[in-house]
């Protein structure tokens, strides 16, 4: 478990102290806060809107966190940054776990930056209540930071540098799509995860009051499941696999 | 389990690649191995001979085509007997956005080294690589030669059993050099193993007990430098303020030289004639001549044993 934490640990610092991502935080809640100016544009609908960009947003930092690590780890293993750390007593699967958990981290941090920048623009901006279905969506928003993780750490344990951003990407623009995509049985038949049951926009912003709890637990649930599932077979591939 | 051994290998062989991809020709081809514990390896050979496969192979970094191997009794990918092993890779790369503090600090936990003990050990081991002053320096503003201190530092931070080295030499200053040799010879002391590879012939001989000479894959040769480097005539040593006698005998020494202290080492060959009169000049001049068997320098017998290895090929 230490082992485990250690490496998560260097992931996140990482991420963390790069001073861009406090300067996109920021420029995502000027965006947000933005929306307030389109009462007329959207006749009087800025409120629901400024909701709906708040969470896109939350999203799209999520899945850039998540991104990020497709070039981290990737890079990692060719320059023997890994193999330093390989060699030390640290099994290649809690090397997988770690990278894993180091995203789930950073991502958590961002994204609960930005949910609680929007709620204090939002509090400032209408002097309302928040609505418990605004927070939920965004906590399922945090949530879907697991299940992606998993996504970006499994294509990243064997493929090449240039490729991992672009296929992880991808993946995820699948898994969001699962839906649409009901009609193609095998695809929907859990070979792709299901991004979409993180995904309540619609709920949060056109009157939803409150989503049952257990609703949220159990996505979340479903989240850890894949991604043991998923950094299984990673571990499996890892293990194999020469590294510098 | 306790093992005689240090490092074991049986026919241990790597070819890179994989499937349609794989290469021709193994980068290591039956290597067999056995080193005795307490001894210093040192493990040459030409560029591209497959010594830093063979130290990849036995930290469990790539995985063997064939044949396998045991470190300190176990198998490569054994975790728990990695706390025993220091290993600095070949190129060392780590985290750049770390400092040299909070990367150690991350090796100690991996090392379960207890947290009363990881500052005071991290600021050990940064004394002895002589880098404390950048404790909280960015790794990724470090020179080469500082890199491979580091590398030095974590190497040793859990006080190891047996220390795999792949080219330490790499990048080090003249004192860096003295530095890493005085933390070897420290290391055998506390009676540690060291198996590293190094292409310093010179710095090798100061420092081993026991060399391997790895040649496209194979091993040419190995064993211990005394059983190795074979007898090669005589020794002469004169001390300082005799130059008349040393240009004397100067005229029939296979080499000669002139030391700055003004002192002459001369080396004979094997020759009865040239031996008597020797042993004449050292009763007329007691006290001013040593003499010695001369061995063949580590340079030569490497030179030799890889020329031979070439022509074997060749023909
Ligand atoms: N990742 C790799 N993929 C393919 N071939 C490789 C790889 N690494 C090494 N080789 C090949 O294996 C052989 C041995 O390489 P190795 O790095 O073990 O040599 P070395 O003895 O350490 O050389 P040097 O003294 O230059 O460090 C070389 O022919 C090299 O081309
Ligand atoms: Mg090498």
């Amino acid at each position: 478990m230490n082992e485990i934490m250690a490496i998560a640990e260097g992931t996140w610092r990482r991420i963390l102290r790069m001073r861009v991502v406090y300067f996109l935080i920021l420029c995502v809640l000027i965006l947000i806060a933005s929306a307030y100016n389109y009462d007329v544009l959207s006749m009087q609908e800025h409120k629901p809107l400024m909701i709906d960009v708040s969470l896109v947003l939350n999203t799209i930092a999520v899945i850039l966190v998540v991104i990020s690590m497709t070039f981290e780890i990737p890079k990692e293993l060719r320059e023997g940054v890994a193999s330093t750390l390989l060699t030390k007593p640290l099994g290649r699967t809690q090397y997988l776990i770690g990278k894993v958990v180091g995203t789930i981290i950073t991502g958590l941090i961002i994204s609960a930056m930005i949910a609680v920048g929007f709620f204090v623009i939002f509090k400032f901006a209408f002097n309302e209540q928040i609505a418990l279905a605004m927070l939920q969506s965004h906590i399922l928003v945090m949530a879907s930071i697991i299940p992606m993780s998993a996504i970006a750490v499994f294509f990243s344990v064997f493929m090449p540098e240039m490729i991992t951003p672009i296929i992880t990407a991808i993946a995820i623009w699948f898994s969001y799509s699962t839906e649409k995509l009901i009609g193609v049985k095998f695809l929907y038949g859990g070979i792709l995860p299901d991004l979409g049951l993180y995904n309540f926009k619609a709920f949060a912003v056109y009157g939803g009051e409150q989503m049952s709890w257990s609703y949220i637990g159990l996505a979340i649930l479903w989240g850890i499941i894949f991604s043991i599932f998923l950094v299984t077979v990673s571990s499996l591939i890892f293990r194999f696999r020469d590294i510098k | 389990m306790q093992d005689d051994y240090v490092i074991k290998t049986e026919d241990l062989s790597k070819t890179y690649g994989w499937f349609i991809w794989k290469k021709k020709i193994p980068s290591l081809d039956k290597l067999n191995i056995a080193i005795p514990r307490g001894s210093i390896f040192g493990f040459l050979g030409p560029n591209g001979a497959g010594k830093t496969t063979t130290i990849r192979l036995l930290m469990d970094l790539i995985k063997p085509s064939e044949g396998c191997a045991t470190v300190l009794g176990m198998p490569p990918d054994d975790v728990k007997t990695k706390h025993k092993i220091g290993f600095l890779p070949d190129a060392p790369a780590f985290s750049p956005y770390l400092s040299a503090y909070e990367f150690l600090n991350i090796c100690a936990k991996l090392l379960k080294i207890p947290s009363s003990e990881r500052k005071k050990r991290i600021n050990e081991v940064l004394e002895t690589v002589k880098m404390s002053e950048h404790v909280k320096s960015k790794l990724g503003g470090f020179s080469r030669g500082m890199i491979q201190r580091i590398g030095i530092a974590q190497a040793i931070l859990n006080k190891p059993e047996l220390l795999i080295l792949d080219e330490p030499l790499v990048g080090l200053d003249p004192h860096g050099r003295l530095e890493l040799m005085e933390i070897v010879r420290d290391q055998k002391k506390r009676g540690t193993n060291v198996f590293f590879c190094s292409h310093i012939l010179a710095d090798v001989e100061r420092m081993c007990d026991r060399i391997g000479i790895l040649y496209k894959g194979k091993m040419l040769c190995i064993g211990t430098l005394s059983e190795l480097l074979s007898e090669k005539g005589t020794r002469l040593s004169i001390k300082p303020g005799h130059d008349n006698m040393a240009k004397e005998l100067m005229v029939e020494a296979l080499s000669c030289n002139k030391l700055p202290d003004g002192s002459w080492e001369l080396v004979f060959p094997e020759n009865n004639a040239i031996l008597e009169k020797i042993r004449n000049t050292k009763e007329a001049l007691a006290g001013a001549i040593t003499v010695s068997a001369s061995k063949e320098s580590l340079e030569d017998f490497f030179f030799r044993k890889i020329e031979i290895a070439k022509k074997e090929k060749s023909s």
